[in-house]
């Protein structure tokens, strides 16, 4: 008798990868799970095709591009799970009503279908801001960044002492209820409490009720001063916690805050999910790359890395690199510059003469690098 | 009977003697320069450069005239344009450089963009009641006569522009201006009022004392002598140059070249003067040896020996067209004691320097002729300061051309001024 061939196993295989993710060159995700968090939320757990690592810092979100109706609808998630997993994402999901992304991902993703998405990106992460006691507070949907948090610190296994104090409507609507109270329950140093608006049909609140307040913030965590503080939720959530914090004297340079609601975010993060999105539209080709050019400002010198599909002005701006600069679309050239060396793709509106162009000249806000650069400024 | 008190301005014209050199306030007064500036280059036209000046799309030139100073542009419809130089923001001056080339005008203060048509096409922070199209560049009247760029800066410029290019044009277009290049140009402040510029180059009185370059290939007879009063040698030189003259304008009409003098330097308010003038020596250009200059001459000439044809225009600008090259000046009023002469020298568009041309031999002998007429022209500014000026008399055989530029002067001067 001879062996079958032992089929390969595919968790096997995920778990073997040892390529990290790299949404430049493999923006699709397949979905692989689909799970109930509550009667209205549902995780999303997505990987590429070909098994690979993620590395985030929890926190950060990815930029989607949904094909929902014949239409591409981008939107940024945080990824609920945490890269101390790092062989899928998760993103977890409330169904808002009338909401056409919510309600498509609930009614009509499953697993096996293909995502597209960019990322990770977004500063908002304890990481960025290493302490020995951590205070999380989140309403509603702004616990998935705060449980990213959670479970990391939580799988390393490092002594930190992290309070979460999460908002919720009712106790039927506590995400990621069982989770943090067997986290709570395994690890002494991790302490949750919820605080809930009202009660259930099924269930009455045992907890704090009512809204967020000064006092049930001191009875839970007592020490919170000496903490920082996470924050993450609707903008009256934050809006009433920031003025909250601020009464009860809290050194405000360390609060941090993100909205789940995209409007909300900080104009950096806007900025770099509107460039996502640009980018996954861009890519007709499902393999497509961006290519990366290194641009060196010679007086200045400064060196930039400008992706093929960006202008130099705007990787220049976004380097906190000054150029002079006004109409931003090739029309008044007052960016025109000269390119010592390399070479760019230009559509400009009349801002330069052809004769300018062959001498060297090139309108920085309109022209795109198809080699490394080095650009007199 | 009228009751009315003349300016000193309207008595000095009044009181011009016909004949003799202008009183000396014409030429040191800063009140006549001011009304110099509005009356003479602020309503008449004023001749400012050449098309190769500005040969291709984006080419700009700031030419100044007195506190204006104007663009012109080609535009991308190989058009002419000229605006006032000013942007209409906060009236920064726009263009800086005599000349550059720009994809559009542009203002460096607040970036402030017009196109080569002078529309306002950027301009931020200007909210949304603001309206572009008010915002323009303002325009400026411009005429090229066969290559040769005029402007006016008076809402209504003279009419005759047009009767005046219609018999100058045929005289000029055989040299093909348009299809030349600028291989050199020359600007000198002369110490001077501009009408001593002016007197001094509309006669060759002084040519024989002063000019041991330029009379090499020119003819001092082409601009008028007295015959009684000359030796032998002159008289029998002056009786080749009249058989000369006379043939070549046979020669030369016959080939299709207008030849024959044209005089309208005091009877049009767009005064002017042409005639092909023959040359001395080998009788091809202004140069030392008298030979063509450029290898590649202009035009469709196969031969360079076209004499010189002298073309002047009120109240600014003299011209030589030869078979090989062409020069060109233009006097800006700087005050009423200095003058801008501003000489060109155009070649054909293709010719090489150091292939076709040389530079030195080519700008030579009007080099050296502009800086002894400059020094003249101080020495005569400086004399007319004296308290012991008066008038004196022009020669009827040599100096009718002056006689007809002052005439020319004081007439506009008191159309406009009244008497």
């Amino acid at each position: 008798m001879t062996a079958a061939p032992a089929p390969a196993e595919p968790a096997a295989a995920r778990l073997a990868a040892s390529a990290p993710w790299d949404a430049e060159a493999d923006d699709a995700l397949v979905c692989l799970a689909v799970r109930d968090e509550t009667h209205d939320v549902k995780t999303f757990v997505l990987a590429p095709r070909e098994p690979r690592l993620f590395a985030y810092a929890p926190g950060q979100f990815l930029t989607f591009s949904f094909e929902i109706g014949g239409e591409t609808i981008h939107r940024c998630y945080t990824l609920s799970s945490a890269p101390t997993r790092p062989h899928a994402v998760a993103v977890t999901v409330k169904r808002v009503p009338g909401g056409p992304v919510s309600n498509w991902l609930h009614d009509t993703l499953k697993p096996g279908d293909t995502v597209r998405a960019l990322g990770p990106m977004g500063a908002f992460s304890c990481f960025s801001h290493p302490a020995p006691k951590y205070l999380l507070l989140s309403g509603g949907s702004g616990v998935t960044p705060m449980m990213a948090m959670a479970r990391s610190f939580h799988d390393v296994g490092e002594p930190r002492d992290v309070a979460f104090v999460h908002s919720a409507r009712s106790p039927a609507d506590i995400v990621f209820r069982g989770e943090l109270e067997l986290m709570a329950r395994l690890d002494p140093t991790f302490r949750v409490h919820v605080v809930c608006e009202t009660d259930s049909a099924d269930e009455v609140w045992a907890g704090p009720k009512g809204r967020l307040s000064l006092d049930t913030l001191r009875e839970a965590v007592p020490d919170f001063l000496e903490r920082e503080i996470f924050v993450c939720g609707p903008k009256p959530y934050m809006d009433a916690v920031r003025a909250m914090l601020k009464d009860a004297g809290f050194d405000m340079a360390r609060h941090h805050q993100e909205s789940f609601d995209f409007g909300e975010l900080p104009e950096a993060d806007k900025e770099a999910a509107a460039e996502a999105a640009e980018a996954l539209d861009a890519e007709a080709a499902p393999a497509a790359t961006v290519r990366t050019f290194r641009v060196e400002f010679a007086k200045t010198r400064r060196v930039l890395e400008c992706p093929e599909d960006t202008t130099v002005l705007d990787a220049a701006r976004k380097a906190g690199i000054r150029l002079p600069s006004s109409c931003a679309k090739g029309l008044c050239g007052t960016c025109k510059s000269k390119l010592t060396s390399g070479t760019v793709a230009m559509t400009h509106a009349g801002g330069i003469r052809q004769r300018e162009i062959d001498a060297g000249m090139a309108l920085l806000c309109c022209s795109k690098p198809t080699s490394d650069l080095v650009v007199e400024r | 009977m009228l009751d009315v008190t003349p300016t000193p301005l309207q008595r000095l014209l009044r009181e011009r003697r016909p004949g003799y050199t202008l009183a000396a306030p014409f030429y040191l007064s800063p009140d006549v320069f001011e009304a110099d500036m509005e009356v003479i280059f602020g309503r008449h036209w004023i001749y400012v450069g050449v098309e190769p000046d500005v040969p291709e799309a984006g080419d700009v030139m700031v030419v100044d005239i007195g506190k204006t100073s104007v663009a012109i542009v080609r535009g991308d419809d190989d058009q002419i344009r000229a605006f006032h130089n000013l942007c209409r923001h906060r009236g920064a001056r726009l263009v800086h450089e005599e000349k550059s080339t720009v994809g559009n005008l542009v203002c460096r203060y607040h970036s402030w963009t017009y196109d080569l048509t002078g529309n306002l096409i950027h301009a931020e922070h200007m909210g949304p009641d603001f309206e572009r199209g008010c915002h323009g560049l303002k325009p400026v009247h411009i005429r090229s006569l066969a290559g040769l760029l005029f402007i006016c800066l008076a809402d209504e410029p003279p009419a005759d522009f047009d009767a005046m290019a219609a018999r100058l044009g045929p005289y000029i277009e055989p040299h093909n201006v348009r299809n030349t290049k600028v291989a050199f140009q020359k600007d000198i402040i002369e110490p001077g009022n501009w009408k001593l510029t002016m007197e001094n180059n509309r006669e060759c009185y002084h040519c024989g004392a002063n000019h041991p370059e330029l009379t090499v290939p020119l003819f001092a007879y082409g601009f008028g002598f007295a015959p009684e009063e000359m030796d032998e040698h002159d008289r029998a030189n002056a009786e080749r140059y009249g058989c000369l003259l006379k043939t070549r304008h046979g020669e030369w009409e016959a080939e299709g070249l207008p030849s024959r003098e044209i005089d309208e330097l005091d009877t049009m308010i767009t005064g002017f003067r042409t005639e092909r003038l023959p040359l001395d020596g080998e009788g091809e250009s202004h140069t030392l040896d008298t030979k063509a200059a450029c290898r590649k001459l202009l035009g469709t000439f196969t031969n360079a020996k076209l004499g010189g044809l002298s073309v002047w225009t009120q109240p600014n600008s003299w011209h030589h067209f030869l078979g090989d090259h062409i020069v060109t000046f233009s006097v800006l009023p700087l005050d009423a004691g200095r003058s801008l002469l501003r000489t060109k020298w155009l070649v054909h568009e293709d010719a090489v320097e150091g292939v076709d041309y040389d530079l030195a031999n080519l700008t030579g002998v009007w080099e050296a002729t502009n800086d002894q007429d400059s020094e003249l022209v101080g020495i005569c500014q400086q004399g007319v300061a004296s308290p012991a000026y008066e008038p004196g008399p022009y020669s009827p055989h040599t100096e009718m051309l002056v006689e007809k530029f002052c005439n020319w002067y004081v007439g506009r001067m008191t159309a406009h001024l009244g008497r």
